[in-house]
């Protein structure tokens, strides 16, 4: 757990953050475009603070970081927490952050396809759960079309821009993924037919 | 922080909670009565940490913790955690550890004084929370004081063959009942 290792989409991959992400990550901390559509994971902070909290994560026991890479460069980070003793293996996704630059271009979807695809098919995990505020439609977007329900509704949740937002409390069920994609996203051959 | 001294009705307060009642709290999440709807029973807390954790709750900028005591004896805990200042929101929680005198409106009384020290004194825009749908009486007591579901989260616990869904819940100021607005709030002395 901790840092995260190579998951490959189609088009981004998601892999193990470096200090080289850091100045990246900082600047979209501190850009009010993604913190008017999701809460920061920390605050801006000089480089020395960002080494320090990637050295941090690096012990977290609960929670897994990765950064997200498209044609060489990094263009965002995600950061889930996996476990479930009491209620089976889950993941709860807590942070999903994409350089504003990089928007409407098809990572968001082919980096959050690939990151089910390891839960599902590589971790065997029976339920990943999220929070989005309500008015985050590309991502309640990407959230549907990979078979997200919504379970709760919290209601004016986040303070910005002068004004409150709803929250929702979204969840998806290893039995949607088998149906939905099952079949079609494996990261393996089948063992038995490599042979 | 701790939260300070609110004295209820039939025996019932909240108080800062003393470096005595973060060892007891430790026996209370091993017992199997008041873990069945809470926690996995296993904990890294020790009657020897309990100095370290009382240090860590006392100086959190984020949450505000009480012992509830009954008749002067420290019975649960309560408090606001993950506090979020630019939203004005956080999420309560309360525990009652003496399941001896589970049924005697504790965890109502408590939960009472709780939201109006949030209302009245933190100046809060929303409170959360998450209880098992099996425990009516945890959520009926946040109901009580305001508190209406919001969401059903299913199959949160596992116990005896059985899963239990969780009952979603948050609460505004404006949904406290007036009427039931505690001293020092009320026009009334505070009790000694």
């Amino acid at each position: 757990m901790a840092l995260g290792g190579i998951i490959r989409g189609k088009r981004a991959t998601l892999r193990t953050p470096t200090e080289d992400d850091l100045a990246a990550y900082s600047r979209w901390m501190a850009d009010m475009r993604v913190r008017r559509v999701c809460a920061p994971w920390h605050q801006p902070a000089m480089p020395a603070t960002w080494k320090e909290r990637l050295t941090e994560q690096a012990k977290d026991q609960k929670g897994v970081l990765w950064s997200i890479e498209a044609d060489g460069r990094v263009i965002g980070l995600v950061r889930a927490r996996v476990g479930g003793i009491e209620s089976g293996p889950n993941a709860h996704l807590q942070h999903f952050i994409l350089d504003p630059e990089e928007w409407r271009k098809g990572y968001g979807w082919d980096a959050a396809l690939a990151l089910h695809r390891y839960f599902f098919d590589y971790l065997d995990l029976k339920r990943v759960s999220t929070e989005l505020r309500a008015d985050n439609t590309a991502a309640l977007r990407i959230a549907e079309k990979l078979g997200y329900t919504e379970f709760g509704r919290g209601h004016q949740v986040h303070y910005r821009d002068g004004g409150y937002v709803d929250e929702s409390w979204v969840l998806m069920e290893r039995a949607v993924w088998d149906e939905r994609f099952g079949t079609s996203e494996r990261e393996y051959v089948p063992f038995g037919a490599a042979r | 922080m701790f939260g300070p001294r609110i004295v209820g009705e039939n025996g019932i307060e909240l108080r800062p909670p003393v470096i005595e009642d973060y060892k007891i709290f430790v026996t209370w999440q091993l017992q199997p009565e008041v873990t069945r709807f809470w926690g996995p029973r296993f904990s890294t807390d020790t009657a020897a940490n309990a100095e370290e954790r009382f240090k860590r709750h006392l100086e959190s900028k984020d949450s505000v913790t009480w012992s509830i005591a009954y008749q002067g004896e420290t019975v649960g805990m309560t408090g606001i955690f993950d506090i979020n200042w630019t939203d004005r929101d956080g999420e309560t929680g309360i525990f009652i550890g003496r399941h001896d005198l589970y049924g005697k409106g504790i965890a109502s009384e408590a939960v009472r004084l709780r939201m109006a020290f949030i209302w009245n004194e933190l100046h809060f825009h929303r409170t959360h929370n998450w209880i098992a749908l099996a425990n009516r009486g945890s959520w009926r007591a946040n109901q009580k004081s305001g508190y209406s579901q919001i969401g059903t989260y299913p199959r949160s616990w596992y116990r005896s063959g059985e899963w239990f869904d969780e009952w979603l819940g948050e609460a505004f100021p404006g949904t406290f009942p007036a009427d039931m607005l505690p001293s020092p709030w009320r026009p009334e002395k505070h009790p000694k």
